[in-house]
């Protein structure tokens, strides 16, 4: 009786073992979307709020239009206002593109051949707007 | 322009757009649009460029959670994905060099479409997700598309087939078009084309739209940006209103019923419709 029972709890262990292992297998890409989702948007807001510190500490005015990305530069070194807002937007914006990006590298890893076709042709279509965009 | 009132009505304004667009699974754009163009008087090509950026923060605060949640259907976005971001761009090339009353108008028809076929059907979700019977689709079953989901409603986990792939890709590259020409998130064709025509769960269609909508969004966004119609004072404030309103509304959507989400869905197409086709037809004089 009482094999029979220590049998039982060693089976009930090792299934407990095998579930934790397919959830954090699951788990480990969602948590790892989450965080590049959830981080992205913190940065942002910091960059952001940074640039709203720097207007208030300087009596620069907030900037009307977005600078592209490689005339950025001065304006972040000089701590600007127009810099930090900037940049605060295009962190936000490359947010979702590094989610894809994740995305491609978790199904090569899976071998899914469809699914890294699929994901390639979005990169590439994001690729094609940034290459407008330089 | 921009002076502390506007921005503080905009933040308040985005704070609202965040909550409804993280609940309903749209961007949030079609509540910022006429908001910045009728209140606040910002051209129409700097509202949809600041409200791509706001439905980006829509997307990425309200899919982070959603995907932890395991609400969202990742193949299926990505499969879906592909069809939106092609969209995207071809709108937003368009929407540079189109007239400003196309861009009214069009939104109008296209508002007006949604809310039609919302209407028309009163099932929930959940009575659609068990329909058995024949074979799924070669193209679902070689994708892998059908899901699995966990509803904190009644504590179930759910098994749904997608039905109808090409039709979604469809809808999804209308949405995209949509998404890059005015600056919206697109969600209003994306929810109800994955709930009607996929037949996914409403929750879960609402999850993996606002998943969607951040990439389609970047890719038009990257544009509008490059040719300076980011005013980053505006798209700063609305970001920081999304986010924190996104913060409210994933948490409504994970407790609520399936139903009471369709329904509000189908009240916000309705008023949307309304709004879109009294401006359309200039019943609020002076606005194109």
């Amino acid at each position: 009786m009482i094999t029979a029972r220590a049998r039982l709890r060693v089976v009930q262990s090792r299934i407990a073992a095998l579930r934790r292992a397919v959830l954090t297998e699951v788990e480990d890409l969602n948590r790892l979307i989450y965080h590049i989702l959830r981080g992205g948007v913190v940065v942002s807001v910091a960059f952001l709020l940074f640039g709203f510190i720097l207007a208030g500490l300087t009596g620069l005015p907030l900037p009307e239009h977005s600078t592209p990305p490689r005339s950025l530069g001065p304006l972040l070194i000089h701590f600007t206002p127009a810099g930090f807002l900037n940049l605060g937007v295009l962190v936000l914006i490359f947010t979702p593109v590094a989610r894809v990006l994740l995305s491609l590298l978790s199904f090569a890893e899976e071998r899914d051949r469809a699914y890294v076709l699929m994901t390639a042709i979005v990169l590439t279509n994001l690729l094609i707007s940034v290459v407008v965009l330089a | 322009m921009a002076t502390v009132e506007v921005l503080l009505l905009l933040a308040v304004a985005a704070f609202l757009a965040g909550l409804a667009g993280s609940y309903l699974g749209i961007g949030g754009g079609v509540f910022l649009i006429p908001f910045m163009t009728l209140a606040l008087g910002i051209d129409i090509k700097v509202a949809i460029a600041t409200s791509l950026i706001g439905v980006i923060a829509t997307s990425s605060g309200a899919a982070s959670v959603y995907v932890r949640d395991h609400l969202t259907n990742l193949r299926l976005a990505m499969f879906l994905e592909v069809a939106t971001t092609l969209g995207a761009i071809a709108g937003a090339v368009v929407g540079i060099l189109v007239p400003n009353v196309y861009l009214y108008l069009t939104f109008g028809v296209v508002v007006l479409y949604a809310a039609a076929s919302m209407v028309r059907v009163a099932e929930t979700a959940k009575d659609r997700a068990y329909r058995g019977g024949e074979e799924e689709r070669p193209l679902v079953k070689r994708l892998n598309l059908s899901s699995v989901y966990f509803d904190q409603e009644d504590q179930g986990v759910y098994r749904y087939r997608v039905e109808r792939p090409g039709a979604g890709f469809g809808a999804s590259a209308a949405a995209g078009v949509f998404s890059g020409l005015l600056g919206v998130g697109g969600g209003f064709i994306k929810v109800p084309a994955m709930n009607m025509l996929m037949r996914v769960p409403m929750k879960a269609a609402v999850a993996t739209s606002n998943f969607m909508i951040g990439v389609t969004a970047a890719a038009s966004a990257f544009i509008y940006y490059s040719q300076g119609l980011v005013n980053p004072g505006l798209a700063a404030m609305v970001i920081i209103g999304v986010f924190s309103g996104t913060n409210l509304g994933t948490r409504l959507l994970v407790r609520s019923r399936a139903a009471d989400v369709r329904f509000l869905f189908a009240i916000f197409l309705a008023g949307l419709g309304i709004a879109m086709a009294a401006r359309a037809l200039g019943l609020f004089g002076g606005v194109l």
